[in-house]
């Protein structure tokens, strides 16, 4: 990793306590970590270890109490709640566990709902939408509303609403938790075309075995720490066309 | 601006999310209008036709009077013939001819009207019957005989009330008897320091308003004759009594009138200054109802205020996914708002219509009070039992703009909370 000059996402000691009232919970003990641009990386561990909010602090989502995040270049802690916004708008994609699409928004409406905020031509969003439709098997259900879609079906909207912006770097939160064997392996499938085709990293948490297994590197979280960091195959690195973030 | 049309978009599908109810919200503020509209048409209707009846009923929209009559209501107080013609003369010119629809002068006094049978003390009215005509309401209201003419000298028109006490018809006998008026400071003629003077005189008309000190008290008798039982020379009268085309005129014929009598010993009153209990009673109504729709919008916004918090609330989730997505806290109030206002307009459409359609069948066919009020009339405001709705364009421009600005005001709040929708915490996961 030493190779790398600017990585996709950078934790150096990032600590996260949870109040409540006088009780005080401890999710994050000085957590470290780099992650290259392309890389797809899971992490696992047990209810309550703190991947979650590790995913939450890189998204920017939540702010850690000490220590430096840095993600695309910047550091979280340093940027204001509008900062943190267009952050998430132009250089993260989310995917969450229940899908989570604008029921009122067609499929094609939600995959382009990010492009609109970010004020793109009709023409253009458009073409981006459908070619991103194409690729991972969406066409003909441009103008079905989410409850009219499977739940695999879904999950890909989401996908391809993480995606369509191009962004550096997309935060799955068990992403195939809520989905059958074939549709889990499907969206896993879509996931790893998409990043080795455009360099996005992607970071995943997971209980799911089939995730694990088709992840690149895997980091296990116990108790706030780092338990293991395992890196099992290809990895992106600094320097590619997408990764240089 | 694309971003802003995706926020009205959305804003707009939310709202069908739950048509019954959107539907519901939008009918309960739709109403809200609706009895708006309706309670001021009512109001104004009523209002303008009290001020119509009782202007004709009383000294017109302007009175021009005595300096000082208002305020003494002492009859020596009298208008020169000079002032009289003046009068007349500047009413016949230019604006003034158009905004006046009638000019009549009276003489005024007490006195006391005997019959056979009975005794009564009345309100002496002395007016020229053609020019009485255009300006009072009484010529019109009569049930018995006719009212007085140019060629009738010696004939008093009296109300039922007074007709009954004295029982008189048609045709009886009856004397007035008064005090001839004496400029302030002047010596009483005889020696007794009184000048008592009597007439005879016929009922040749019988009216009936419905107003009791009208029907009760009040008599009509020729100028002429009047002013020979009052002893008042020269054409001398009370007070000159104006009926005007449109109550709004009154501050600027008054006005005009001022100036045009400036240095006279006159004074000039619009409606309000000469009868200033019925305008504070108005005005009290006007308050009153005020209140009331306050009330009424209240309830209704606090009903609106509820149902959009908790459409707000139902979709913290979705609130937070947004934020999560890019969203900005203002964007985000901004949807809310948007959803607010759609939600608006079609309530207002609603109350328009609603609205609308009661005033107008209240404008055209009226509200008969005699069905509410079963046991009598209340004895002040109306005097015409029927009421017709009257609403103007400025009426119904600021109800609509009130409901507007409240429902706007409403939607601040859970806009508001919205806007503050925590990350993480409006995410279960990540």
């Amino acid at each position: 990793m030493s190779d790398v000059t600017e990585w996709a996402v950078e934790l150096k000691g990032v600590r996260k306590t949870y109040r409540t009232g006088p009780i005080e919970v401890p999710a994050l003990r000085g957590i470290s970590l780099q992650i290259a641009p392309g890389e797809f990386v899971a992490t696992a561990g047990p209810s309550g270890s703190g991947k979650t909010t590790l995913l939450n602090i890189i998204g920017g989502l939540d702010r850690a109490d000490a220590g430096e995040v840095w993600v695309a270049g910047q550091e979280l802690q340093r940027l204001s709640a509008g900062e943190l916004a267009h952050l998430r708008l132009r250089r993260i994609g989310f995917v969450f566990q229940t899908y989570n699409l604008l029921p009122v928004l067609t499929a094609l409406e939600n995959a382009e709902f990010t492009l609109l905020l970010q004020g793109m031509p009709a023409r253009q969003r458009r073409a981006r939408v459908e070619k991103l439709f194409s690729e991972i098997g969406l066409s003909g259900l441009e103008d079905r509303r989410p409850a009219e879609l499977s739940g695999g079906q879904q999950q890909r909207v989401a996908v391809a609403r993480a995606m369509v912006t191009e962004p550096a770097l997309i935060l799955a939160d068990e992403p195939t938790a809520n989905l059958d064997s074939a549709a889990a392996i499907a969206l896993l499938d879509v996931m790893e075309h998409l990043n080795r085709e455009t360099g996005t990293t992607f970071i995943f948490s997971t209980h799911d075995p089939q995730v694990m297994e088709r992840a690149h590197r895997m980091i296990r979280v116990q108790d706030g720490q780092i338990a293991s960091d395992e890196v099992r195959g290809s990895r992106g690195t600094a320097g590619t066309e997408r990764g240089a973030v | 601006m694309t971003s802003v049309l995706l926020l009205v978009k959305i804003s707009w599908r939310n709202l069908w999310r739950n048509p019954r109810g959107t539907l519901l919200t939008a009918l309960a503020l739709g109403l809200g209008l609706a009895l708006l509209l309706i309670s001021l048409g009512l109001l104004d209707g009523g209002h303008e036709q009290t001020v119509a009846d009782g202007v004709r009923f009383g000294p017109g929209h302007v009175v021009i009077q005595a300096k000082g009559y208002q305020e003494s209501n002492s009859d020596e107080l009298l208008l020169p013939a000079r002032v009289v013609s003046a009068i007349e003369g500047f009413l016949q010119t230019g604006t003034m001819k158009q905004l006046v629809r009638g000019v009549s002068p009276r003489l005024q006094a007490t006195g006391l009207l005997s019959s056979a049978a009975n005794a009564s003390g009345v309100r002496i009215v002395g007016v020229v019957a053609e020019k009485e005509r255009a300006v009072s309401l009484i010529p019109q209201r009569m049930i018995a005989g006719t009212y007085l003419s140019s060629d009738q000298h010696s004939a008093v028109v009296i109300g039922d009330e007074l007709a009954h006490k004295l029982d008189v018809r048609i045709g009886s006998k009856v004397v007035l008897m008064t005090q001839a008026l004496r400029p302030p400071g002047a010596q009483s003629k005889d020696d007794t320091g009184e000048e008592m003077h009597s007439t005879l005189l016929r009922v040749g008309g019988i009216f009936r308003t419905g107003l009791q000190a009208v029907d009760g008290n009040i008599i009509n008798v020729p100028l002429p004759a009047a002013q020979t039982l009052l002893g008042v020379a020269d054409g001398q009268v009370t007070q000159v009594a104006l009926l005007l085309g449109q109550e709004g005129d009154s501050p600027m014929v008054a006005r005009a009138l001022r100036k045009q009598l400036a240095g006279d010993p006159v004074e000039v009153l619009t409606w309000r200054e000469s009868m200033p209990m019925l305008a504070q009673i108005l005005g009290l109504d006007h308050a009153f109802n005020y209140i009331m729709n306050g009330v009424i919008l209240a309830m209704v916004g606090l009903g609106i205020l509820n149902t959009i918090l908790m459409r707000v609330l139902e979709r913290r989730y979705e609130f937070g996914v947004c934020k999560a997505l890019g969203l900005r806290p203002g964007q985000l109030a901004a949807m809310v708002v948007g959803e607010s206002l759609a939600l608006t307009a079609i309530s207002l459409s609603l109350g328009l219509v609603l609205g609308l359609s009661v005033h107008y069948y209240f404008a055209t066919t009226g509200l008969d009070l005699r069905l509410l009020f079963r046991g009598g009339l209340p004895p002040a405001l109306v005097f015409d039992p029927i009421l017709y709705s009257r609403l103007s364009v400025n009426r119904i421009v600021w109800s609509v703009g009130i409901v507007f600005i409240m429902a706007t005001f409403i939607s601040f709040y859970p806009a508001l909370k919205a806007a503050r929708t925590e990350l993480p915490g409006a995410l279960k996961v990540l």
